[in-house]
């Protein structure tokens, strides 16, 4: 009981840190088919920002990743309209390049200004120390971390599924050519869709530092984790996302519980057994034709 | 196998146009030009602080010594290994090759060291080992030589304090790779012997990122005492910070080794109080070479810079190539008879009194040390010594 209770509710925080950061990359891979290997860079740059400010300028912990949060979303438009706009049309090859080549830059930066060790992060007092439930006690931060994950990502799926942008942006993602045809702007909704998965990957850094301990390497440490999110989730189904990172977090943390040793691949176990059942995503129905 | 085979050539070529090109060199200016040292170590990447902190060790006992050994000027060449066994080993190619280094250190990580060994053997160039730990290193190559400790010792020590403080139930949680296997047993033989139980025992894959369900497995299984080895960085203070939400950095007795030096205690938060570790050395220590050491670091690199596990063994390595560089004077730098050289030598370090065994491991103390807020600063506080303590038989 309290085994099963620390596994759901770990691997529940931790699986919703890792849906937040890699959402974005769901939305945006399924939108326009660019392989961003630096949206791992946006995580690490929310987490060390919203953590600077909190620490450095005192500011309060929530008003903190806000501010981080915007302030990601913003850069992330300033590089999309730079940089990005140049690879829709690019090979594949190129676009993993540049964008590797965008992570190096990511890791070269955060190095300069923020040293090459592990960035310290503190909670403020009110998300330290644990609640009691009786059977047994549990830490506030990642009751926290849950409570706002499960409020963004049901908003998100909320916009997605039932408002017209949602619309139009599922529209974009089944048949880019035609919904330009219907007269939906897609690279002004990319745009948007950008800035939106890149604040929430901050937003993922920024809440889940204390879990995923902030250094330079970040953008490619977790960028594996991120990748197998968006190969079991399909492009651009961001429901899916939720249920395939909640399975990962679980997973990880029930085979770190009950396997340590083998624990470093149980996740590629459930990775190679995904696609060989399911190629084009974990709940994605089986085409017929 | 088929992709090493050109490597392995073109070291012997290399060594064949050394020995060749040495003989052809006229042997005075062979005596008189300066020793070099290359020193490999991770400057940048996840295991930046170590690397620093060689960095800073060596260049504070320039500072104090002087950039000459008897009469030959030594010098001192850095370069980044990132951590990484690859880097590593092509550095230490270019560093003999290019830079015609005499004698080598660094070395943070026991993969590093093993990728050097290939090089070394060839070649005859005296590597130090400033940090890597495991005990098969020694025997895997002639030309090492330990400045930092064999990993058993603190294991085998932390079982023994642990009993004596009274604990029964151990359990023993160490990064899956070999420094970390060594640990293992050795902790678990000792606590066995000394009439303990082990509870549980959890190797935890390299790759880790969120360490609270070993926190958990620890937790539940009820230790009283818990062995750790792992990387620092970022995954110590995973680790910590895990072990201290679990409330086990209060309940329970946790002893480390190189996990939280002083230097890296501004990367954890309060939770890392209480945290026990064994090692050769403390920042606290009171002695004059420690002080000394330590006021020199302070004018160099700051204010908040004090003598660490990783300090100290640059410190004491360059102490011991500065002898090898003495003993060797006005002769050509030979590797053999400079490892020969300072077989059984004693000198005072900051670490306190230290000899060379002949096994090329070091005889020194080990300190129990607990972190505790001083003056509202956190410090490993020195607890326990073990004094001059002789390492194990060599590895099998």
């Amino acid at each position: 009981m309290t085994i099963a209770s620390f596994i759901l509710l770990y691997g529940l925080s931790y699986g919703l840190v890792l849906c937040l950061i890699a959402v974005g990359l769901v939305v945006t891979m399924g939108l326009m088919r660019v392989v961003n290997l630096a949206h791992g860079a946006f995580a690490a740059i929310g987490g060390y920002l919203a953590t600077g400010l909190m620490v450095q300028a005192a500011i309060p912990l929530p008003l903190a990743i806000v501010l981080a949060v915007v302030a990601v979303g913003l850069f992330s438009l300033v590089i999309e309209r730079l940089v990005f706009v140049h690879l829709y049309t690019a090979p594949e090859l190129d676009q993993m390049l540049l964008t590797i080549g965008l992570n190096f830059l990511a890791i070269g930066g955060l190095t300069l200004f923020f040293g090459p060790n592990v960035y310290p992060t503190k909670l403020p007092p009110y998300l330290a120390g644990s609640v009691d439930f009786g059977f047994r006690a549990f830490e506030i931060y990642r009751l926290a971390v849950i409570g706002v994950g499960l409020v963004v990502m049901a908003t998100l799926i909320i916009v997605f599924e039932w408002t017209t942008v949602g619309a139009r942006l599922r529209a974009s993602v089944d048949n880019r050519s035609m919904a330009q045809a219907a007269g939906i702007n897609v690279p002004r909704l990319f745009s948007l869709t950008f800035v939106v998965g890149s604040g929430l990957a901050a937003l993922g850094g920024a809440i889940g530092a204390p879990m995923l301990p902030l250094e330079p390497s970040y953008p490619f440490k977790y960028l594996v984790l991120v990748l197998i999110i968006v190969a079991l989730s399909g492009f651009g189904r961001i429901k899916d996302a939720l249920g395939v990172s909640i399975l990962i977090g679980i997973t990880e943390t029930a085979g770190r519980y009950f396997w340590p040793e083998a624990s470093g691949f149980v996740i590629y176990v459930l990775l190679v057994a995904v696609i060989i059942w399911r190629r084009d995503g974990l709940f994605v129905r089986r085409a017929s034709s | 196998m088929g992709r090493s085979q050109p490597r392995i050539a073109a070291l012997l070529a290399f060594g064949v146009v050394a020995a060749f090109g040495a003989s052809l060199a006229p042997a005075r200016s062979q005596a008189d030009a300066p020793i070099k040292i290359g020193i490999v170590g991770p400057l940048t990447g996840p295991f930046a602080t170590t690397g620093v902190a060689f960095r800073q060790g060596a260049e504070a006992y320039a500072a104090l010594h002087g950039d000459k050994a008897g009469s030959r000027r030594i010098e001192v060449i850095y370069r980044d290994s990132a951590g990484n066994p690859t880097t590593a080993k092509g550095l230490t190619e270019e560093l003999l090759v290019k830079d015609k280094v005499q004698m080598l250190g660094g070395y943070m990580l026991t993969p590093e060291a093993v990728a050097a060994v290939p090089v070394v053997n060839e070649t005859k160039t005296p590597l130090f080992l400033f940090n890597a730990a495991t005990p098969v290193l020694l025997k895997m190559s002639p030309y090492f030589l330990r400045m930092g400790q064999n990993i058993t010792i603190p294991a085998d020590l932390g079982a023994t304090w642990s009993r004596q403080q009274g604990k029964s139930r151990g359990y023993v949680a160490v990064a899956d790779y070999l420094p970390g296997h060594a640990v293992e047993t050795a902790f678990i033989a000792k606590f066995e012997a000394e009439g303990g139980k082990i509870v549980g025992k959890d190797r935890i894959p390299l790759n880790t990122v969120d360490f609270a369900p070993f926190a958990e497995r620890i937790a539940n299984a009820n230790a009283d005492v818990l062995e750790i080895f792992i990387t620092p960085g970022a995954p110590a203070v995973g680790f910590i910070k895990a072990l201290a939400a679990r409330g086990l950095t209060q309940k329970i007795l946790i002893i480390g080794q190189g996990e939280a030096e002083d230097n890296d205690l501004h990367l954890f938060d309060d939770s890392v109080l209480n945290f026990h570790s064994i090692i050769y050395i403390a920042g606290s220590l009171d002695i004059p070479e420690n002080n000394a050491l330590k006021d020199k670091l302070r004018q160099k690199f700051g204010a908040d810079t004090t003598t660490s596990a990783f300090t100290v063994g640059a410190f004491d390595g360059l102490h011991v190539m500065y002898r090898m560089a003495e003993n060797l004077a006005g002769k050509r730098f030979d590797g053999d008879a400079a490892m020969k050289s300072v077989t059984g030598y004693s000198w005072k370090s900051p670490r306190g009194p230290v000899t060379i065994h002949p096994s090329r491991e070091l005889v020194q103390n080990f300190y129990v040390r607990r972190v505790e807020k001083v003056g509202g600063k956190m410090q490993n506080t020195v607890i326990h010594t073990f004094p001059s303590v002789e390492p194990p038989p060599p590895a099998k």
